[in-house]
């Protein structure tokens, strides 16, 4: 009986759509799980079943052997069950000794005793935490760890960690991981659901992966390697050709000069930052988060303004340009495509055409005042088809999509924008890895017809993969430049940290 | 769209129904021509600001100053008629005094980040209090013998008054200009998401100024259709009920509060209930009192019946992953 959670043959729809259906899955005590799966393959509503936030329509759950079901997360907590959220679910305008004890408070309350037993807790952790510091002023890796310390604290038998690494730099990655160790030795069972292979491989016990909402295979960790994972995960073997380097081609030539950046600078975030964008080619931009990558981009596409003193200059083909609001940039040709699809991308109540044809009609290619629907049906199905976007029909909303094809979506949108420059900030993230293929294919047919493309990404094999060439940007400004041929994964990561 | 087929604007057009069927069952003087007729008058001003508040609130703004600018507009500019102005230059000056208050809103709003809830009950405020105390010098002023305004209260055409043609054909603007103009769909971008409109290269800014302005200039419209039926123009409406009115009907129909959803439609919808549940009250003597406890009634069962048939699951709360 060393099961502390078994899963017996449990489905749960969505308006009538199986999300999961089916799937056993079992916990046993003292282990790290990783559970893998593309997106959409129902990792995390499985796990979400598990922590009472959703509610299975069949099947049984089996906690400590006992069968259970929890109504709400605080149920499940009670029971020793927590789980820290992809996005974290932590009150921002709170203190973080008032987030740990949230939702446990007592009655009354004294802040001064709370944050004494808050520091102590923290520190019995190995947490550098400030417990009176507000959540909204730290990074994400400390917001974390206040998750973390959040589950730990409410005696967790159970944690369930969904991309728990997804916004940690590789130090931060390494302490989070000899905390799952420390976890893990105290007799706490983990999950530990994952995009990145490598460390499900590197931290785990055992792996059970998930497709299409259906349970594949559940393995010892040692009995797994990258190849049989991906080949699992997608049902076919692609993992080769996706990040094979360059897939042996050559690098391509860099043609006209269009973007000269010269010593541009906006408060701490950038700070005298020169770079030059070409055409024809894909220059990558690699920098950990907080290196002010997004920033200096945003500044180039008229989203953020730099310094009006000393902010230096940016010429679009020998014309200096200053923007004020992104309508202009684009007017020009330059297009943003933004990392944060759910806060700055997609429009959520609106279907596909309707979100394609918002950037049609704001570059004012779109002739005249009139917006006719028969337009909007026929751009969804035109760009439906060229980008491959899976749907259900050409009218589903965006917020039916899986994470790939609206990241298709919102990249269809920059493109019906004709752009000369185009900027993909983290093409990849939170993107499935069939749809990963298909969005670096059409990366690289963009700069195959000659237009700009700059990636930014925090991923090194994708920036090797992508490159023609690669700038790496640390705090604040691109501090050296490789070509794909002398760039190694060593060398890259030693400039943007050191 | 292929949201659930039973939303709030189903529901609430059932209730209409099944209220005018039964009042058309059991109270007497309900359907007939002159009463059918009277319902759509009683509600043509309300839907008319109705229109202005669903542009505005459509773009994920709010305009507490509507009632404000209808009564006080078309109170200075009889003022003015009244004291001798040119008609033409009185008009002049008041529609450039609405659209400067339109615009000092959108302004207010969109540059200055305040949010719009203060501005316009501010602004609102301010409307009433200078014109109240600077420009005229009673509560109510009327309108002068055969000025046009009266004229116009008087035309009937197949016995139908001017204010129905004026709200029907308002409504027919607001459809073209939200469903096929350009500046109409940006109402629906910046509504549904401001940031990643800005982010596409829309005039976030700019159209939400415009959307203030329109619903100003539709005030004002609404202000002298109230001038035109009663022959004089009451200010003391500011203190009235009329503001939470034209919020209910707005948000009745299923526009929500939170922006990029609704149109024309559900304000139609909205304005049917309500016309259609005022006059039935009124034909079967419910006290005024009680009447209100109705109205709130009718709103919170269609926001709940919503809530209940539309769970806002996890998966229409956080998309993504499933």
């Amino acid at each position: 009986m060393n099961n502390i959670i078994e899963m017996d043959n449990v489905s749960k729809f969505y308006r009538k759509v199986p999300a999961i259906r089916n799937v056993d899955f079992n916990l046993r005590k003292g282990e790290i799980h990783a559970l893998l799966g593309e997106n959409g393959a129902g990792k995390s509503t499985l796990t979400k079943i598990m922590a009472g936030v959703v509610e299975a329509n069949e099947g049984r759950m089996l906690y400590h052997g006992k069968q259970v079901s929890y109504a709400s997360p605080h149920e499940a907590l009670k029971a020793g069950i927590a789980m820290v959220f992809q996005e974290t679910s932590l009150v921002p305008s709170m203190s973080v000794a008032q987030n740990l004890y949230l939702g446990s408070e007592n009655f009354l309350n004294r802040l001064r005793g709370i944050n004494i037993s808050a520091q102590q807790f923290l520190q019995s952790l190995n947490f550098p935490v400030d417990p009176k510091a507000m959540v909204a002023t730290l990074g994400a890796a400390s917001r974390q760890m206040v998750e973390i310390a959040r589950a730990v604290h409410h005696n967790a038998e159970v944690i369930i960690f969904d991309e728990p690494t997804a916004s940690l730099t590789p130090e931060e990655k390494r302490h989070f991981f000899a905390l799952l160790r420390r976890l893990q030795a105290d007799g706490v069972s983990l999950i530990f659901i994952s995009h990145a292979l490598e460390e499900a491989l590197e931290i785990s016990d055992r792996i059970t992966i998930l497709r299409d909402g259906k349970h594949i295979m559940t393995g010892d960790t040692k009995d797994f390697d990258r190849e049989k994972i991906v080949a699992a995960m997608v049902g076919r073997n692609l993992s080769e050709e996706l990040y094979s380097k360059h897939a042996g081609k050559p690098a391509r030539k860099a043609g006209k000069k269009v973007l000269s950046v010269n010593d541009i600078s906006m408060g701490s975030a950038v700070r005298n930052t020169s770079f030059s964008v070409f055409t024809s080619q894909v220059t990558g931009i690699f920098g950990l988060i907080g290196s002010g990558r997004t920033e200096t981009f945003k500044i180039v596409s008229g989203i953020y303004k730099r310094d009006f003193l000393r902010g230096g200059s940016v010429e679009l083909e020998d014309k200096p340009i200053r923007y004020l609001t992104p309508a202009e940039a684009i007017r020009d040709g330059i297009v943003y495509v933004t990392e944060d699809r759910k806060g700055e991308g997609i429009f959520e109540t609106m279907d596909i055409g309707e979100n394609l044809f918002g950037g049609l009609l704001a570059s004012g290619n779109n002739k005249g005042l009139v917006v006719r629907m028969k337009d909007v049906r026929k751009l969804a199905s035109q760009w439906i088809g060229q980008l491959n976007i899976k749907t259900i029909n050409d009218n589903a909303r965006v917020v039916e999509l899986s994470g790939g094809n609206q990241q298709k979506v919102v990249i269809g949108k920059g493109l019906t924008q004709n752009p000369r420059i185009i900027i993909f900030d983290e093409p990849t993230r939170g993107v499935d890895v069939g749809a990963i293929a298909e969005i670096h294919q059409l990366i690289n047919d963009l700069a195959d017809k000659g237009i700009a493309v700059v990636v930014i990404s925090s991923y090194l094999p994708e920036i090797l993969n992508l490159s023609d060439r690669i700038l790496v940007c640390r705090q604040g400004r691109i501090v050296e430049e490789f070509s794909p041929d002398e760039a190694t994964e060593e060398k890259i990561m030693y400039a943007s940290v050191h | 769209m292929n949201a659930s087929s039973f939303n709030q604007e189903r529901i609430v057009l059932i209730a209409t129904i099944l209220i005018a069927v039964s009042a058309s069952v059991f109270l007497s003087g309900f359907l007939n021509v002159p009463n059918l007729i009277s319902i759509v008058r009683s509600i043509s001003v309300l839907g008319i600001l109705a229109l202005g508040m669903a542009i505005v609130i459509i773009g994920r703004g709010i305009d507490l100053s509507m009632v404000a600018i209808m009564a006080m507009s078309v109170a200075w500019y009889l003022q003015m008629i009244n004291d001798g102005y040119n008609d033409y230059l009185a008009l002049m000056l008041v529609i450039t005094g609405v659209i400067a208050i339109g615009a000092l809103n959108g302004f207010l709003v969109a540059y200055a980040d305040v949010p719009p809830i203060f501005v316009t009950l501010a602004t609102g405020l301010f409307v009433f209090g200078y014109v109240r105390s600077q420009l005229i010098p009673s509560d109510a002023v009327a309108v002068p013998h055969g000025h046009w305004l009266e004229l116009m209260g008087q035309f009937r055409l197949f016995n139908i008054p001017v204010d129905v043609f004026i709200f029907i054909a308002l409504s027919f603007a607001a459809f073209i200009f939200l469903r096929f103009t350009k500046w109409g769909r940006y109402v629906y971008f910046a509504g549904d998401n401001p940031a990643a409109a800005r982010n596409i290269g829309i005039p976030v800014r700019p159209m939400q100024v415009l959307r203030y302005v329109l619903a100003a200039l539709i005030s004002f419209i609404a202000g002298l259709l109230t001038a035109a039926s009663l022959l004089s123009i009451q200010t003391r409406v500011i203190n009235s009920n009329l503001l939470y009115d034209v919020i209910l009907v707005t948000v009745i129909g299923g526009i929500g509060l939170s922006g990029g959803k609704g149109g024309v439609r559900n304000v139609l919808i909205g304005s049917a209930l309500i016309g259609i549940l005022l006059n039935v009250m009124t034909i079967a003597d419910i006290s005024l009192l009680s009447q209100n406890l109705i109205k709130s009634t009718i709103l919170l069962a269609a926001i709940i019946l919503d809530g209940v048939l539309n769970p806002r699951d996890e998966q229409t709360a956080q998309q993504g992953d499933i």
